[in-house]
């Protein structure tokens, strides 16, 4: 199992829409995937459970991967994240 | 079905007409509440079943997304439709299907009450949600929980931007934000169950020149989608299941109606003057760009009252300067020299933006709206001003403060026009230079302090709808007391002759922009008040043409002296009925009381 610390900098927090693109994202790894803020954890494959976090600007989320491609799953996500979501890919 | 003739028996309802028109067509309802759900028990044989409904009920949604998203590209972009992905990746949520098919098989529930309970479940978790931008993104998994539910109990009642031919639109009530997604062109009707004739539906009604008939309490409840409807925006009846004999009265008295309408028509090229040469400035009111062309073809001269924030709360985001300035240009260019009056952003109230704060206030009425809202949020004022300033270079502008209770509000605004100006210059922008700066008088206290007011400004326009409903503290979208909203009482009138008189005492001019000329009772009062300019919407400026050329400003004047010594607006009424009788009997046509 892996994990990493990573701070929202998307100016509306992750709303719905980027939550999506984090399930996205999420679903191409076979490991098993958690992120939390706070004390909630829920599972990153699940939108409403991403959504749900009300993950705001400059909140800071712990991710969690567990399962073969873990690193390359925690890698992906935080980059996914740090870089704002590729700033939307625009 | 054994019972289906007694279904389709003719009904007719009554309520109040807000927007002239006779329409026949198809109903479209419109229900934007939830459906009642209830935790019926499956018998254990059929729980698969249930699990298996459960299973094409998600597809069915998945497919009807596919469709709309779809759609949203073609019309919206890229962009604007990426929303619908998120909602379509709601439906393939591994969690939410697990746990509710999970659900039905542990509870022995059926599928809608399961998955409505899996999904309040994590709507709970929402509210939880300190932010309110990302809380409010629940109002987009509760969209999608409608949808699933609505296909799980095979009802067939759908969002206003599925209204894709054309039909009469049914529904409890329509807010901006609703009328802002529908496509206008498919509309032949509006009928709401709440509101009165100054509500939102009816104000669009009215603007796209299409019938509408509001206040008809429970109308919804009893019309089914595709059933047959005539709306008569004139009377106020709505026929549901028209009998042939029904249909071809209403379709006589359609045709009546359009005669008189095209009648009007040819007064377009004529200027609004009084048989005596008192000349009257009128424009025409508009929410939208598009809406240019139905000012032009109605004969009015400009616009009075551009309502600039139909453009914001149709949004998700704020419009940029560039965006504003292109979309403000492609009016002032089409009706150059004849003037565009802007009103700076009036959200609040009713009029909520997608993009704005969620604040919940008691009196939204009351609250955070117009320029108060404008003048705590400068970065959005300054850039509505920029853009309209630039816009300015290339026709005739004006620009008008809505919601002005105290002087301090015209001082800083006009200080903040000052500052935006001198960036212009700066930044070597080409600005228009004689824009001519208002404020609109809708409420009391401007009312009183109008002659101080009038030493700050250019002109005054006067919202008779809000001023009424402030004077008189008559909440007009509440059926039960909107027989209080009445432009005809004495206090409006006295509000009224107060403004013109403080405003003509400083040589600025007055205007009126609400609903108030939509009769002939208002346009005469209007008339005989000494108001300079009549806006109102398109679709009553031949009608109001019309009357200002068929009487005298002489007249006219001494008929509204004796009017301002009535007590009661029934009594003004009367008054007024008298004069037409007695003195202008082909008034009588003219818009009649019923509108009001």
């Amino acid at each position: 199992m892996v994990s990493g610390m990573v701070k929202v900098i998307a100016k509306n927090g992750i709303h719905l829409r980027l939550a999506s693109e984090l399930v996205k994202a999420a679903n191409r790894f076979r490991s098993e995937i958690t992120i939390s803020k706070d004390s909630q954890e829920v599972n990153a494959k699940s939108i409403l459970g991403v959504a749900g976090l009300g993950a705001e600007l400059g909140s800071e989320l712990f991710i969690k991967a567990d399962g073969d491609d873990e690193s390359e799953a925690l890698d992906y996500l935080i980059g996914l994240v740090e870089s704002d979501f590729m700033k939307e890919r625009r | 079905m054994a019972h289906k003739a007694a279904d389709n028996k003719e009904m007719i309802f009554h309520g109040i007409p807000a927007s002239p028109g006779i329409a026949f067509g198809e109903a479209f309802v419109v229900n934007v509440e939830d459906f009642p759900v209830t935790a019926d028990r499956v018998p254990p044989d059929q729980i698969e079943l249930e699990v298996q409904r459960f299973e094409a009920a998600l597809q069915e949604t998945e497919e009807e997304l596919r469709k709309l998203h779809k759609r949203l590209e073609d019309e919206m972009g890229v962009e604007h439709a990426k929303i619908l992905d998120s909602h379509r990746m709601i439906l393939t949520d591994e969690v939410i299907c697990k746990d509710t098919i999970r659900h039905i098989k542990k509870h022995k529930v059926n599928a809608a009450y399961a998955f409505t309970t899996v999904l309040d479940n994590v709507l709970t978790t929402f509210d939880q949600i300190e932010d309110q931008y990302l809380k409010e993104r629940a109002e987009d998994i509760r969209d999608v929980k409608r949808r699933v539910v609505r296909n799980l109990l095979g009802q067939k009642v759908e969002g206003l931007s599925n209204l894709r031919k054309q039909a009469v639109v049914v529904a409890k009530n329509l807010t901006p934000s609703d009328t802002a997604v529908l496509e206008r062109k498919y509309v032949l009707a509006f009928v709401t169950d709440t509101g009165g004739s100054t509500s939102h539906a009816a104000i669009i009604a009215r603007s796209l020149g299409i019938p509408a008939v509001v206040g008809l309490e429970n109308l919804s409840h009893n019309v089914k989608p595709y059933d047959r409807l005539i709306i008569d925006g004139i009377s106020g009846q709505v026929v549901v299941h028209p009998t042939p004999e029904t249909e071809r009265m209403f379709k006589e008295a359609g045709i009546k109606f359009r005669e008189m309408e095209k009648e009007l028509l040819t007064l377009r090229d004529y200027p609004a003057v009084t048989l005596d040469g008192h000349t009257i400035e009128l424009s025409g009111n508009i929410e939208i760009a598009d809406e240019v062309d139905d000012v032009v073809g109605h004969g009015a001269k400009g616009v009075g009252l551009f309502r600039t924030e139909y453009f914001f709360i149709t949004r998700n985001s704020l419009p940029s300067e560039e965006e504003q300035y292109r979309y403000y240009r492609s009016v002032v260019k089409k009706l150059a020299p004849d003037p565009v009056l802007f009103r700076t952003l009036d959200v609040g109230g009713d009029k909520i933006a997608k993009w704005a704060p969620n604040v919940q206030e008691a009196n939204p009425f009351m609250g955070w709206r117009g320029i108060r809202f404008t003048l705590s949020r400068k970065d959005i004022f300054r850039t509505q001003l920029r853009a309209i300033f630039r816009t300015a270079a290339h026709g005739n502008v004006r620009i008008m403060f809505p919601m002005i209770s105290v002087m301090e509000e015209v001082l800083q605004a006009k200080e903040i026009c000052e500052e935006v100006k001198a960036d212009l210059k700066r930044e070597r922008y080409q600005i228009g230079e004689n824009v001519e700066i208002g404020i609109m008088i809708e409420t009391p206290s401007a009312v009183a302090i109008a002659d101080m007011l009038a030493r700050e400004v250019d002109f005054f326009s006067i919202g008779t709808n809000d001023l009424i409903q402030y004077s008189l503290a008559v909440d007009r979208g509440n059926s039960r007391i909107s027989y209080l909203y009445n432009d005809l009482h004495p206090s409006i009138l006295r509000f009224i002759r107060d403004t013109v008189g403080a405003a003509h005492k400083e040589g600025i001019w007055v205007g009126i922009c609400g609903e108030m000329p939509g009769s002939v009772y208002g346009t005469l009062l209007a008339l005989g008040l000494g108001l300079d300019e009549i806006s109102a919407g398109s679709y009553l400026i031949p009608e109001i043409k019309k009357i200002i050329r068929s009487v005298t400003f002489g007249e006219v004047k001494s008929l509204v002296r004796k009017v301002l010594k009535l007590s009661t607006a029934e009594e003004v009424k009367q008054f007024l009925d008298k004069y037409i009788a007695d003195k202008r009997p082909e008034l009588k046509e003219y818009m009649p009381e019923a509108f009001k």
